[in-house]
């Protein structure tokens, strides 16, 4: 990226800082842990930005991805090495990427929290339901349309 | 390769979304440049990503932009950046290197070098001082020797002179 439209942390932070905290939420639902959370990314950030980051794609799509990272590797922490589940909540298969899922049955939903919230590999899922893994990759695809759909 | 049906196959949210696996990621990334229609596909998808992000944005808890000033300015570079990749390597799940990286004319360390390069340049000034005094009464001391010597030899000289 030219050094003239590499972004500043402030400017990123202005601009996604809302997005990615409401982003995080979804798999730490309590603000002062989610809050802990985006100053993790954030700081992470600085030094990926003296490093340049990738012009090609979106920026806040990027962050989104690394952020989720962030999360997932805490979570583990937190879980003594397993993937957590204390970042879920009754409510949260109706927030945030699950609203666009209300049409989806409870078995998708179900493989798109293992896979997408927990950061579980489709062969556990498929392991741990009894399904084949092909069958978890259509489950997702499915899942994946679903929300290309209901967000355009 | 039927580009349409790669799309419908979902590679593109998953891509998006951090979901693809390493193998669907880097074939996504090889067939990009080729297809420009998967460019337009995946810039799509973020374009509707970000504006759902946008309607859902909640602000952060007061006090965030200040905690993150003191993260960076309390962490030493290459501690977040090994910190970093210890995290990448735990999720990966494997073994890997510390990649050394050499980006920067400048560095940025603790602060508490500051103190510590500021004891050792006064302690620098005081041993320079007392040698400087040290070397000074040592020339003292030397020509007094030469002195009292010359003396000696002077009265010795006058006692032979004397028998």
């Amino acid at each position: 990226m030219p050094a003239g439209r590499q972004p500043t942390l402030e400017g990123l932070y202005n601009q996604y800082s809302g997005m990615l905290f409401s982003y995080i939420l979804q798999f730490i639902p309590d603000q002062v842990e989610a809050g802990e959370l985006l100053v993790d990314v954030f700081a992470w950030l600085a030094p990926e930005l003296e490093r340049g980051i990738d012009p090609t794609s979106s920026i806040y799509c990027w962050l989104q991805v690394e952020a989720r990272k962030i999360v997932l590797a805490y979570l583990r922490k937190k879980g003594d090495g397993q993937p957590a589940e204390q970042g879920w909540r009754d409510g949260a298969h109706k927030t945030y990427y699950f609203s666009l899922l209300k049409d989806a049955s409870p078995e998708h939903r179900w493989v798109f929290r293992e896979l997408f919230i927990h950061g579980r590999d489709r062969d556990y899922v498929a392991g741990r339901s009894g399904k084949d893994p092909a069958y978890v990759s259509r489950l997702l695809q499915e899942c994946l349309l679903l929300i290309r759909k209901n967000l355009g | 390769m039927n580009i349409e049906l790669y799309i419908q196959s979902g590679i593109v949210e998953s891509y998006a979304l951090g979901l693809a696996t390493v193998f669907e990621r880097e074939e996504f990334e090889q067939l990009m440049p080729h297809y420009p229609e998967l460019k337009t596909a995946l810039s799509d998808f973020e374009y509707q990503l970000e504006l759902f992000a946008i309607e859902h944005e909640i602000p952060p808890p007061a006090g965030t932009r200040e905690r993150i000033e003191a993260r960076i300015r309390e962490t030493p570079v290459a501690r977040r950046e090994q910190g970093h990749r210890r995290g990448s390597r735990v999720q990966e799940g494997g073994a890997g290197f510390l990649n050394v990286e050499y980006s920067s004319n400048h560095i940025r360390v603790h602060k508490v070098w500051k103190t510590l390069f500021i004891v050792v340049f006064i302690l620098s000034k005081i041993f320079l001082a007392l040698a400087i005094w040290f070397y000074v009464e040592y020339r003292h001391a030397r020509q007094d020797a030469r002195r009292l010597q010359e003396q000696s030899t002077g009265v010795q000289e006058g006692n032979a002179g004397g028998r």
